[in-house]
């Protein structure tokens, strides 16, 4: 996992010098003088050899933790960071949210009724937003609950928890949308197989009622459906961009995006490296409830069941 | 025991889950009463402006700084002696009167009575010549006075003469840049750092709260000489990067005006229902500049072929949905001296188009690149209809579409054969603009076209030292006909400068540079 | 005929009505440019932004090209784009896969840290940076799912291989001395075979979308050939007023985006089944 982030780091720090455009340029607008980039590049350390520039940036990152000063914005990169970083988070956390409670009620009722019209409506309406781009979804949303209805705004933050969820609510479902017909279909099909298993099929021999029955599948199905689930966070940690643009949230994502633009070494730098951090230690969380599962389904499904988890 | 604490983790998560989206729909529910107007939160006398723009304010620097997103937050703090209306004419600003003398070597200003810095503090001659000499000592100056000048004195309190070694017309329009604007002597006793970090100068507004990365929150200047102004008591910048986001925001009145709003979307909020565009003439035209150092586009017929080839009056019609004039030549019409009404143009015959390519080095055609910057949809739609017309030519044209970044890297390497681009005049003289296209002794070599003509470049100079009036104009006159005839660049066309507002906003005075005066801006 | 009647109704629901679906988008993006008597990059400003009618059932965009056409030789593209950017990373992806599962130890711990750290980085910088040193266009978008694409084949394959490596009829082969390339290529290979299959289908969706947004963060395919992510990017400013400048072509996506999450599932169907 280490290793991840070392060549994560290399690789950033390799990258974004590969790439043709000039920070300098862009800073200073079109009108620059060639001595005043020359002079900038001077400032920014640019003029010196790429191993020498990679030494400095490594050194300062190990002593101070610091990623360097943001060219474009002129202050420091990691505090720039760090106070983008409470959007995404909220992005993240609260279409986590709403992908369960979509998903679990869908996926129960289509279980349980299997084969039926119900089902097949389940299995079917959700892949629609499969074919939809999220920008695309996100534009008709703002459209028609913001601009039109009123009910959202339209994009931004407003202040405050109340304000920060309210801001937060066509985002987050944006992004859930796109998520929801793989959860379901995942979690219907773990839900099927515990329905088919023996323990259940033992539960239901001891008549006991449905609803404590249902319970019981409910838990036994949900936490690999959760697993999966943190996998597909994980893309989604820097992959917010998109939503982020589109509704204007000053999130990791958009600010990646314009570091890009502005060929703001160090904060590319910094955004990848932390997004990198916090994609492996989503990665651990993953593995750590992994861990916890097998040792549960084991305990009450039999180890076949488990083994054919992946 | 283990069950019955899986069960509860499922329950706490379920519950979670429902508490917050039944959260998220009260919230909706207790706030779609009150239709969140940004500007309107009239209580007491407590009136606010937000403004969206699509960059952040980083630096507050006036010597340093060019790009709009610094300079249209500048020009709101500190001001210069003189300045320019809506049509692009100088007018006196800090300074009451100004005298030109006769030989053009001696400009004289006479400040204002009253005037005040933001601090409260009496702004004086000393003040107006310390800013001056510090421009000029400044070695990052984006916007350096070209003039070659000899003395700046302060003769009175209320007096500040420049003196020149030669004459420089265009000096009182360079002196109208935003870069000239007035500091406090030594800047108050700070150094220059902190200084830029909390700005004292004369115009309307003060910095009151600024994030380098987001938004830029403004108050009122007290002790603004304007009395009784400015009419709001705040003005924000609001960073809204995407376009269409700042447009659904206007729509839906969070914020109350858009600094930079798509040609595409102007008719939409020309005729909507809350809002309406202000608009000025502009310094601006989208411009196809040719390499021509490149083998093909040294040659002029081929130039004078692609110019005839293209039907102009299209693209404008394309892009600009009624927001632009057809240009003509390289002087937009908002610019004194341009030709823009009597010139002849190479424009939209495909006979001579024919004909011009059979007198080149490449009568049966050839295959060429044009660069385009990816994301601008109106320079796609011009790039694709050039494509189309070079086509019925015989020349082959691809689209080479890179980032603004790689863009600009290539292009001022003259690593392209056609971009497209936008050519702008900083303050209001011909001189901005022509210097700039075709001088190719200036570091730009004439807009990177590496287009020379010796007798234009002897014209522009002498046009430089040539005081206003009919001389004058005739010189730029000659220039822009041949710049016309010999096509280094094809101008497209001028889009009005436009700014979308709420319908309840009045008073914004939108000027040709691309920036705005809040200073009679009244909401409601 | 009786079989393909027999097969036909066996094969999941689901199954024949994304097959049908796909196959009508097939042939409409095939044909349509024959029968139109518009070309797609024929530009007539006089009759620009036109809402669709009778002489142009799409309407028209803003440089007054037929939508219709325009939508349907996007399709082509798009889908031509789709498959061929989609194969080199099956089968990269699905090689990968068959080593890392098959002989475990340091192949696999290469290919599994390669995949962690191509995870890791931001998506949006690779695309982007592939994209800024190609240039944007169709050689960028190739290149940089080729750089990403290859690792879902190869997690799934590595999953089904690994599970497989141990069982006794594979233990037996190598006793009997057949390669390991041989192993590989014929016993585990039609094994995983239709899991990477389903996973394809499915990513493919995504991979239609990806494309698409590229096209709305401006790096996508280069103007003037059509595509529907540009053509969606280039009317999103005309959604309130011009409804149709985009929403066509984004209902093109749609289709094809249920076909093949109809067909992925219907294939899922079917590996049950059997």
């Amino acid at each position: 996992m280490l290793l991840v982030l070392v060549l994560v780091t290399i690789g950033v720090f390799l990258i974004v010098r590969i790439v043709p455009g000039d920070p300098a340029q862009m800073v200073l607008g079109l009108k620059a003088r060639p001595e005043q980039i020359a002079d900038m590049h001077h400032r920014l350390g640019l003029d010196q050899p790429i191993g020498q520039q990679f030494i400095s940036f490594v050194g300062t990152l190990f002593t101070t933790g610091d990623t360097g000063q943001s060219i474009a914005y002129n202050v420091s990169s990691k505090a720039l960071v760090l106070s983008r970083l409470p959007v995404s988070l909220w992005l993240i956390g609260c279409s986590a949210v709403l992908v369960v409670a979509i998903s679990l009620p869908l996926a129960m009722v289509a279980a349980l009724h299997k084969g039926s019209w119900i089902d097949q409506l389940v299995r079917i309406v959700p892949t629609i937003t499969l074919g939809m781009p999220e920008f695309w979804v996100g534009l008709v949303f703002v459209l028609l609950f913001a601009v039109t209805l009123k009910i959202f705004p339209v994009g931004g933050i407003q202040p405050g928890i109340d304000g920060m969820l309210y801001s937060m609510a066509l985002p987050s479902l944006t992004i859930a949308l796109a998520q929801t017909p793989f959860i379901v279909r995942s979690l219907r099909t773990r839900i099927l197989e515990v329905l088919k298993s023996d323990y259940v099929v033992t539960l239901r021999a001891a008549h006991l009622p449905e609803r404590v029955i249902h319970r019981h599948v409910l838990r036994n199905a949900l936490l690999p459906a959760l697993q999966l689930y943190g996998m597909k966070i994980s893309f989604l940690v820097g992959g917010t961009l998109v939503v982020e643009q589109v509704f204007g949230l000053p999130g990791v994502g958009s600010l990646l995006f314009s570091a890009i633009t502005a060929r703001d070494f160090p904060l590319i730098q910094a955004i990848a490296i932390y997004c990198a951090l916090g994609v492996v230690l989503i990665s651990v969380i993953v593995e750590i409830i992994g861990g916890l599962i097998d040792y549960r389904v084991r305990g009450e499904l039999g180890c076949e069941q488990a083994g054919e988890a992946a | 025991m283990k069950k019955t604490r899986t069960f509860s983790a499922l329950r706490t998560a379920l519950t979670a889950a429902t508490a917050a989206v039944l959260a998220i729909s009260l919230a909706a529910c207790s706030q779609t009463g009150g239709s969140t107007t940004a500007g309107t939160s009239a209580s007491g006398d407590q009136t606010t402006f937000t403004y969206a723009r699509s960059a952040a304010v980083t630096s507050l620097n006036l010597w340093t700084e060019i790009t709009s997103n610094n300079a249209f937050a500048i020009d709101k703090i500190f001001e210069p002696l003189v300045s320019f209306d809506k049509n692009g004419k100088i007018i006196d600003w800090l300074a009451k009167s100004h005298k030109i003398s006769d030989d053009g070597l001696t400009y004289t200003f006479t400040l204002r009575d009253g005037l005040k810095f933001s601090n409260g503090k009496n702004v004086t001659a000393e003040d107006a010549v310390f800013s001056i000499e510090q421009h000029q000592a400044e070695k990052d100056a984006a916007l350096p006075l070209t003039a070659d000048i000899a003395s700046v004195t302060a003769p009175d309190e209320k007096t500040v003469e420049i003196k020149l070694n030669s004459p420089y017309t265009p000096l009182l329009a360079e002196l109208a840049n935003f870069s000239n604007g007035v500091v406090p002597k030594d800047f108050g006793g700070k150094s220059e750092k902190d200084f830029f970090a909390n700005p004292v100068g004369t115009g309307p507004f003060v910095v009151s709260k600024w994030d380098k990365s987001g938004d830029l929150t403004f108050t009122k200047n007290e002790h603004y000489w304007q009395k009784g102004k400015p009419g709001i008591t705040k003005l924000v910048y609001k960073l809204v990067e995407d376009g269409t986001q700042a447009v659904n925001q206007l729509k839906a009145g969070q914020v109350d005006g858009i600094e930079d709003p798509a040609l595409e979307n102007l008719d939409e909020l020309e005729n909507g229902n809350d809002t309406k565009v202000e608009t000025a003439g502009s310094w601006v035209t989208h411009t196809f500049f040719f390499n021509t150092a490149d083998e093909h586009f040294s040659d002029v017929h081929v130039r004078r072929a692609l110019a005839y080839a293209l039907n102009r009056s299209d693209v404008t019609k394309a892009v600009s949905f009624g927001h632009a004039d057809t240009a003509k030549t390289v002087l937009p019409k908002a610019i004194e001296y341009s030709t823009q009404d009597s010139i002849k143009p190479v424009d939209n015959d495909l006979a001579k188009a024919k004909e011009e390519l059979a007198q080149s080095k490449y009568p049966s055609g050839f295959d060429a690149k044009i660069l385009l910057a990816s994301g601008n949809n109106a320079y796609s739609q011009a790039a694709q209809l050039l494509q189309s017309a070079a086509a019925k030519i015989g020349v082959k044209l691809e689209i080479e579409s890179v980032d603004i970044a790689t863009f600009r890297s290539r292009f001022k390497a003259f690593d392209y054969q056609i971009m497209i681009n936008s050519a702008q005049a900083d303050y209001p003289d011909a001189d901005s603009i022509i210097d700039f296209q075709a001088d190719p002794d200036g570091f730009s070599k004439s807009y990177w076209t590496s287009y020379s003509n010796p007798e234009v470049t002897d014209e522009l100079k002498k046009a430089q030292v040539t005081p206003d009036g009919d001389e004058r104009a005739a010189l730029y006159e000659k220039i822009q006909q041949t710049l016309a005839d010999e096509v280094p660049y094809i101008p497209l066309y001028s889009p009005q400068i436009v700014k979308a507002v709420r319908k309840n906003v009045t008073g914004l005075e939108v000027l040709p540079n691309n920036s705005v005066r809040f200073q009679d801006v009244k909401i409601g | 005929m009786n079989q393909f009647t027999a097969v036909l109704r066996r094969a999941p629901r689901t199954l024949v009505a994304g097959i049908a679906l796909l196959a009508i988008m097939v042939l409409a993006v095939l044909i349509i440019p024959l029968l139109s008597p518009y070309n797609p990059t024929a530009e007539d400003i006089s009759s620009m932004l036109q809402p669709p009618s009778l002489a142009h059932p799409f309407g028209t965009d803003q440089l007054g090209r037929d939508m219709l056409v325009r939508v349907a030789a996007a399709g082509r593209v798009d889908l031509a784009l789709m498959i061929g950017v989609e194969l080199l990373p099956f089968i990269i992806g699905t090689a990968a896969g068959l080593i890392a599962g098959y002989y475990g130890g340091w192949p696999n711990r290469a290919i599994t840290l390669l995949s962690d750290a191509l995870i890791a980085f931001p998506f949006y910088l690779l695309v982007a940076v592939v994209a800024f040193v190609t240039g944007t266009g169709i050689t960028g978008i190739f290149l940089t799912f080729l750089i990403m694409g290859w690792i879902i084949f190869a997690r799934t394959v590595k999953g089904a291989t690994a599970s497989l490596a141990g069982a006794e009829w594979v233990e037996s082969a190598r006793v009997m001395g057949f390669s390991d390339t041989s192993i590989l290529v014929h016993q585990m290979l039609p094994n995983v075979l239709s899991q990477a299959v389903i996973v394809l289908v499915s990513d493919m969706v995504a991979l239609l979308v990806a494309i698409v947004t590229l096209g709305y963060l401006g790096l996508g395919v280069t103007p003037p050939t059509p595509d529907w992510g540009t053509m969606i990017a280039g009317g999103q400013s005309f959604l309130a007023t011009r409804w149709w400048v985009s929403t066509l072509p984004g209902a093109a996506v749609v289709l094809v985006g249920v076909a093949l999450a109809l067909i992925g599932d219907g294939l899922n169907d079917a590996r049950r089944q059997a």
